[in-house]
């Protein structure tokens, strides 16, 4: 039986793949994590009321997710409601971690896949056709980061979410300033995900396939104007219907988890079923985006690939269609008064179990917590991209069989590799935390 | 000043690369020779300046950090989790080291040591970058020639909030109820360990009315000392403000529950650092 390794890179955290195949028969080909903290043990014993704090460092890259769905998960235990203008810059936090995320994958992690015959190493390697775009996909990620820095305090590891509300609301000026840098950053959007789409639609050209295209079932907690605070859980049918919906706590009646022995992170099946989240989980669901330029990239994708679309380098696509949404509704929400009002209320905490949800960028992202004496007594964290597991070692398989032929192992496997796990866009040390 | 660095990620979160990245300044002078995270490169080349992030957790963490050290001028330790071994040192008591390898044991994927090392546990390191992450200015200090670079001082000073007469006989621990905007964190009675934390961060904890939980490490004055004079220092600075019986700060600092600041601690006094490599 021959083995092949195949290393990873622009993708967060570590992880390979391992492909099993005899002849030309794949056999098996597997996503191995890497890397492992023990989040879920060493928060035992923590006071419940700093998890907010501790829980960001799960990931430098979706800490605000984390950020949040922990003060969520407090807020269900303690049964409070934060008043809607905090809930509102909770929201600009989040569209700031989706603006920050879709721009690095969307630009660092993934362009560079489709130039040429072979990709190219990295953004910094594009030629001088493109000698802008390294500057402008900084500074729109730049864009996502400075909104977080606004909203929550500081752009990893933010703070301002507490439990009851928000520390505090937006001044009038700095809102303005964000407003206008956001208006200013829109229009580069734009032109990076329209060269993006060209060079993606060069790149089907060449290889001739867009992967794993089965039907499947998909998973996000998305409805039409929604800024990724997640408020229940749906599930759409492979056929694209509504399957299901239901709200964080219920987590265990619809998914479960697969153990397995080759990675340091475990899968997830909907009722015994592969499924799927993240941004064409989203982008499946929801019948249009709500602002104006996202909506015409949805018609142009929806003409294009039909809908749901299953092919699973559309991700990428409907990643930027993401990135434009966030940065319009951002632009809304600023228009509002988050200057004044009420930010916060107090409470009361109390023992007891609570289950934080929020859309992060790789899908629903639960926090689960029980209480005891004012301590963590044990926690469950829901990881989206545990969610993807098994799809990307379905995706993988399929690409394995496309280039193990029984002319030999196209030197193309490599790069398709990489194609597939950076589509999913995983994050390890979030799965394995 | 480096014309040519590398980016080594151990087991850590990425925030540290993520503020590189909003470092931005340096990608127009230098050459990023390595960098998994935005380039595919087969191996580190040889570079002037290794960045590592991130702790040494796995023995593949071992062998990829002595390996790349190899290829470098300089080391430069980047982040709580590379000067200390970082937040899963949280991880380190007896009844959550048992059952977390019990569970994980079984995994046919690189395995775990026994906690996580500091990166000069394993090599030599000529400069540390505090902070969790460091802010994007620290990242240019390590680049770039230090000139006009000034040295931080505590979060304490940073902060900003009043300091007052009122002195509070209990503890609230590190986050309880509702929180005077205006008023130092410890005249309110909460566990705040900003005074003797090293600064640069400009206090947005503090500010926002969360206490420093004192992720940058020790402050100038602390970090070639014990750590038991640090927790000396910080009951002194409870003595001094407040009436909460010492018994209650001893308890507080030295639980793993209340103490969870200490985690960036637990190796600075097993190899104590020279204050002129930390930036």
């Amino acid at each position: 039986m021959g083995t092949l390794t195949i290393p990873l890179s622009r993708i967060e955290g570590h992880a390979r793949v391992v492909v099993h195949f005899r002849g030309e028969e794949v056999i098996s080909a597997h996503f191995q994590a890497t890397e492992l903290r023990g989040f879920d043990y060493f928060v035992q014993g923590a006071p419940a009321e700093q998890m907010p704090v501790i829980v960001p460092r799960i990931c430098g890259v979706c800490s605000t997710a984390h950020h949040i769905a922990s003060v969520k998960a407090l807020e269900h235990a303690y049964q409070v409601t934060p008043p809607p203008k905090a809930v509102r810059v909770r929201e600009l936090m989040m569209l700031g971690q989706l603006i920050q995320n879709q721009a690095t994958s969307l630009f660092m992690f993934t362009m560079p896949d489709f130039p040429g015959e072979e990709g190219l190493p990295s953004l910094f390697h594009f030629g001088a056709e493109d000698a802008s775009l390294a500057p402008k996909a900084f500074q729109v990620r730049r864009a996502g980061t400075n909104l977080i820095t606004l909203a929550g305090g500081q752009f990893i590891h933010p703070i301002k979410a507490v439990v009851g509300g928000v520390t505090a609301g937006i001044p009038a000026e700095a809102a303005a300033r964000m407003h206008r840098e956001l208006a200013d950053t829109l229009p580069l959007a734009r032109q990076l995900f329209e060269r993006y789409w060209e060079l993606f639609v060069g790149l089907k050209e060449r290889i001739d396939t867009l992967g794993d295209d089965a039907p499947t079932y998909y998973l996000a907690s998305v409805e039409p104007g929604h800024a990724y605070y997640g408020d229940q859980i749906h599930v759409l049918a492979p056929d694209g219907k509504r399957e299901a919906s239901f709200p964080a706590c219920d987590y265990r009646q619809y998914l479960t988890e697969v153990p397995t022995e080759t990675s340091y992170s475990d899968g997830t099946l909907f009722k015994g079923q592969l499924l799927r989240a993240n941004s064409l989980a989203r982008v499946n669901m929801l019948p249009r985006m709500g602002t104006p330029l996202a909506d015409e990239y949805l018609t142009r994708f929806r003409e294009e690939w039909g809908h749901p679309a299953h092919a699973i380098l559309l991700f990428d696509v409907a990643r930027g269609i993401e990135l434009v949404y966030c940065l319009e509704r951002a632009i809304e929400l600023l228009e509002e008064n988050l200057a004044e009002g009420d930010f916060r209320v107090p409470y009361t905490p109390r023992d007891g179990e609570g289950c934080g949800l929020v859309e992060a960028p790789r899908g629903p992202l639960i926090h689960h917590y029980q209480i005891n004496k004012g301590l963590i007594e044990q926690v469950k964290f829901v990881i989206p991209t545990q969610h993807n597991i098994l799809a990307i070692e379905r995706a993988l398989e399929v690409a394995a069989r496309r280039y193990i032929t029984e002319r030999g192992i196209s030197l193309e496997l490599e790069r398709a590799v990489g194609r597939v796990v950076r589509a999913f866009d995983p994050c390890i040390a979030c799965a394995t935390h | 000043m480096s014309t040519s660095f590398a980016v080594l990620q151990l087991s850590g979160c990425a925030g540290c690369e993520v503020s590189l990245i909003n470092a931005e300044g340096w990608f127009q002078e230098q050459r990023l020779a390595y960098m998994p995270l935005i380039i595919s490169s087969e191996d580190v080349p040889e570079v002037d300046t290794l960045l590592v992030s991130g702790a040494v957790r796995t023995d593949e963490d071992m062998y990829r950090l002595r390996h790349a050290a190899r290829q470098a001028q300089r080391v430069v330790a980047v982040g709580t989790c590379a000067i200390s071994g970082g937040v899963a040192n949280l991880g380190d008591r007896p009844e959550v080291r048992e059952l977390f390898f019990a569970d994980n044991e079984r995994r046919h994927v690189p395995r775990l040591l026994p906690k996580p090392r500091p990166v000069d546990a394993a090599v030599p390191v000529s400069l540390y970058l505090p902070g969790c992450p460091p802010t994007p200015e620290l990242f240019m200090a390590a680049l770039f020639d230090r000139e006009g670079f000034e040295g931080s001082k505590t979060v304490c000073i940073e902060c900003g909030r009043k300091k007052t007469r009122d002195r509070p006989k209990d503890l609230l621990g590190s986050q309880s109820g509702e929180v005077d905007p205006e008023i130092c964190l410890i005249n309110q009675g909460y566990l705040c360990v900003g005074s003797s934390t090293r600064g640069g961060c400009r206090a947005p904890c503090t500010r926002a009315g969360n206490p420093c939980v004192g992720c940058r490490g020790p402050s100038d004055g602390f970090i070639s000392r014990s750590s038991q004079e640090w927790f000396d220092a910080i009951k002194k600075v409870f003595q001094r403000m407040t009436d909460i019986p010492e018994e209650q700060i001893d308890q507080a600092v030295r639980s793993p529950q209340l103490a969870l600041f200490v985690f960036q601690f637990a190796d600075y006094a097993a190899v104590p650092r020279d204050v002129e490599k930390v930036l």
